[in-house]
């Protein structure tokens, strides 16, 4: 609650709008039992009703479970991303940035080869090892994300271990652990959140991107980007059934985008 | 005689409270006004109002006149006409008004040009000459990154007075000054004033009194008493003006007590100890012994390698020759440091009650020893409530004195401990550390770009040798 109150005001935009999303996308898959893969093709392109709120697609699919599960899908994998690459992010940065030495030489010269492709060419890379592997696609994601957290921490930890606040600690006789837990570590939190919801964001765009160009997962899963090239081809029939899949990515951009933004 | 700046019932509000009560002074040519008085008096504040630049929270009242002129009176932009030809500002800290990416001479040849509308060889020759009159001839090719500290506020100086404006005004431009540079800066000051009209901040007595001319002496942004310099100085007659007088080292008791020939263990050894930077030889072949509860001071110019002196002692930064010896026996972390900015020697993430119950529970200190050790630095209990940043830096300085003493250190290696500090708290901490240190049989090494300070203070001094 007290990290609650020390967002700013867009900050506290943007955590509303997740919430709104990870509410909805938890709700549905609690009370909905409807499965988002059954067609009905005699109800294709349906408006909005008590019955369908959101309306169906051009197999008759109800958009309502459609959306829950592709919402579902996008934010777990992000998360999940998130957390692979900001633990070995942090983990390595922190060795590299205290140790230096051949540690850091290592590190920084995988991370330059990362580096040297761009990280969408690298998911599409590992993306085409195994088409349709939720599996790969989660690896590529956080092998190009891990690399900002390396950077940004590594830099930290060499700022706050040469401090002056760290020495005088050292100098009373203080272990490595405490150095990290007093000053290390709370200069790291803020920077590592920062990089967390971008990090979020961009692990979304990329699912999404990849299975726009349909590299990504197979149909009939529901996925935001897949659902976006599918339903393309019905743009005039049906606007605004198109419309939710990218409005869906637009707020679950804009609202990490938010929540990234700068602390007070 | 005309009125150069003239102050009328001028105060400063933010709010409902008054920064600056009303004040009112004239300047006319030829008059020197010094305004001294300890940090949060309210004196920068004063010189923003007369330039109009107070921050916007912070309101004037009263009248403010520059050559006659009302500045209410004048639009923003007639306002800033008066800049540069009639008033102009010595910055605190010359390295935020220099361009960092241009020459000397250049920054001063621009006044020239743009102010006074000159072609640029004759105010090339003007800046020129204006470099050689501080004693700044050789420099005007070098940028202001490698100009020292005295040499960019002599620039400074010469970019602020090009533009001919007979009213300067200087918000303490001595600041973390050598003696010898401050001297110069306080010369450079008098003489403007004899030709102008010069206004002075400052918490240095004797920068006040080397100006000379008229002083007011302000404290919490009143006005405690004001008159001529050599009078007031000499015979104040308020208590706050006679404890600023007393807070310059030269007037601090003499706290010498040591006998040299009482023989003492030895806590320290140095021996042929040499440290070169940047291609300057700081010191080489040195030998340094410091017995136990001795208080030794180190001297010297800014640069002079005073720091690097105590840190290859304390084993933070490598030699280049000779080692150091420690006594043995004794554990690594009985040797302290106390840093210039006792920020510095803080986690700011945690409370202070945390940072000192750590060092307890480290070592396994009995708690009961803080308080007692905290009166004896005058600090109450319930700082350790506080986060660092809640207290003041006197206090907090005093902090860190406590949490080392704590640990009964038998050497502690003082870097200008009180030199970012007011010179009235400055005095107490000072006198404070080396008493209560002598108390706890520790010995001290003080370094202070003060030699007066140093002479009041320690056992015995080690002057290191002058840069350039």
């Amino acid at each position: 609650m007290r990290r609650v109150k020390q967002l700013n005001g867009s900050q506290q935009i943007g955590a509303a709008i997740l919430a709104c999303l990870v509410g909805f996308a938890f709700l549905e898959w609690l009370l909905n039992g409807t499965d988002p893969a059954v067609q009905n093709l005699g109800n294709l392109f349906a408006a909005p009703s008590l019955a369908e709120p959101l309306g169906t697609d051009q197999f008759g699919r109800s958009m309502l479970a459609r959306m829950g599960a592709a919402l579902r899908l996008s934010l777990l994998l992000s998360l999940v991303c998130v957390l692979t690459s900001a633990t070995i992010g942090v983990a390595l940065g922190v060795l590299a940035g205290w140790r230096e030495g051949w540690i850091d030489r290592i590190v920084s010269f995988v991370l330059n080869m990362v580096l040297a492709l761009p990280g969408l060419v690298l998911i599409l890379l590992f993306a085409g090892l195994a088409p349709g592997s939720l599996l790969m696609l989660y690896l590529g994601i956080s092998l190009v994300l891990w690399v900002e957290y390396f950077r940004v921490v590594r830099a930290i930890t060499r700022a706050s271990v040469a401090s002056s606040p760290m020495q005088a600690s050292r100098m009373l006789g203080f272990g490595s652990f405490y150095c990290f837990k007093r000053h290390v570590w709370p200069a790291l939190l803020t920077p590592v959140l920062t990089l967390a919801a971008f990090g979020a964001a961009a692990s979304i765009l990329a699912l999404a991107a990849l299975g726009f160009v349909a590299v990504g997962l197979r149909p009939p899963t529901a996925e935001l980007g897949l659902m976006m090239v599918e339903l393309f081809p019905y743009y005039s029939e049906a606007p605004w059934v198109l419309a939710q899949p990218v409005f869906a990515v637009f707020l679950l951009i804009i609202a990490l985008n938010l929540l990234a933004g700068k602390t007070k | 005689m005309t009125a150069l700046l003239q102050l009328e019932n001028l105060s400063i509000v933010a709010g409902d409270s008054v920064l600056v009560e009303p004040i009112s002074l004239t300047l006319a040519k030829g008059q020197r006004l010094t305004i001294l008085g300890e940090t949060g008096a309210g004196k920068s504040l004063l010189i923003q109002a007369i330039m109009g630049l107070l921050p916007p929270p912070l309101r004037r009242q009263g009248t403010v006149r520059i050559v006659g002129q009302d500045i209410d009176t004048l639009s923003r932009k007639d306002q800033q006409r008066l800049w540069g030809h009639h008033i102009s500002m010595l910055p605190q800290e010359p390295w935020y008004s220099l361009d960092p990416l241009m020459r000397s001479q250049q920054q001063v040849a621009e006044v020239y040009e743009c102010v006074q509308q000159e072609r640029p060889d004759q105010a090339n020759v003007k800046a020129q000459r204006d470099l050689v009159g501080v004693g700044l001839g050789e420099a005007g090719h070098r940028l202001p990154g490698q100009l020292s500290g005295g040499m960019a506020q002599r620039l400074a100086f010469c970019a602020a007075t090009a533009g001919g404006a007979e009213i300067v005004l200087a918000d303490e431009p001595t600041k973390g000054l050598d003696i010898s540079r401050r001297d110069y800066i306080a010369a450079l000051l008098r003489q403007k004033g004899e030709d102008g009209a010069v206004l002075t901040i400052t918490h240095d007595v004797e920068v006040a009194r080397q100006i000379g001319g008229t002083i007011m002496v302000m404290r919490n942004g009143r006005l405690v008493e004001q008159g001529n310099a050599e009078s007031l100085l000499g015979a104040p007659s308020a208590g706050y003006t006679q404890e600023l007088i007393n807070a310059a080292p030269e007037s601090w008791p003499s706290v010498r007590r040591h006998q040299p020939n009482v023989s003492r263990a030895t806590v320290l050894e140095a021996q042929g100890l040499e440290k070169t930077r940047g291609g300057k030889t700081l010191f080489k072949e040195l030998d340094l012994v410091i017995n136990q509860g001795e208080i030794v001071g180190i001297t010297g110019d800014s640069g002079c390698g005073k720091s690097s002196l105590g840190d290859i002692l304390l084993g933070l930064l490598p030699a280049d020759k000779g080692r150091v010896v420690r006594a043995p026996g004794v554990a690594p972390y009985k040797y302290l440091k106390l840093y210039q900015d006792p920020l510095a020697a803080f986690a700011s993430a945690a409370s202070l009650k945390q940072l000192f119950d750590d060092v307890i529970r480290l070592h396994g200190l009995d708690a009961r020893k803080v308080p007692p050790l905290l009166e004896q630095l005058r600090l109450s209990p319930a700082l350790l409530d506080r986060a660092v940043h809640e207290v003041s830096g006197g206090e907090l300085q005093r902090l860190a004195i406590a949490r080392a003493l704590l640990l009964e250190p038998v050497f502690l290696f003082a870097d200008e401990p009180v030199s970012r500090l007011d010179p009235i708290t400055a005095r107490e901490v000072a006198l404070l550390l080396t008493q209560v240190a002598t108390e706890h049989n520790c010995a001290v090494l003080l370094v202070s770009h003060d030699p007066y300070l140093v002479e009041k203070t320690c056992d015995r001094t080690l002057a290191l040798g002058a840069p350039e």
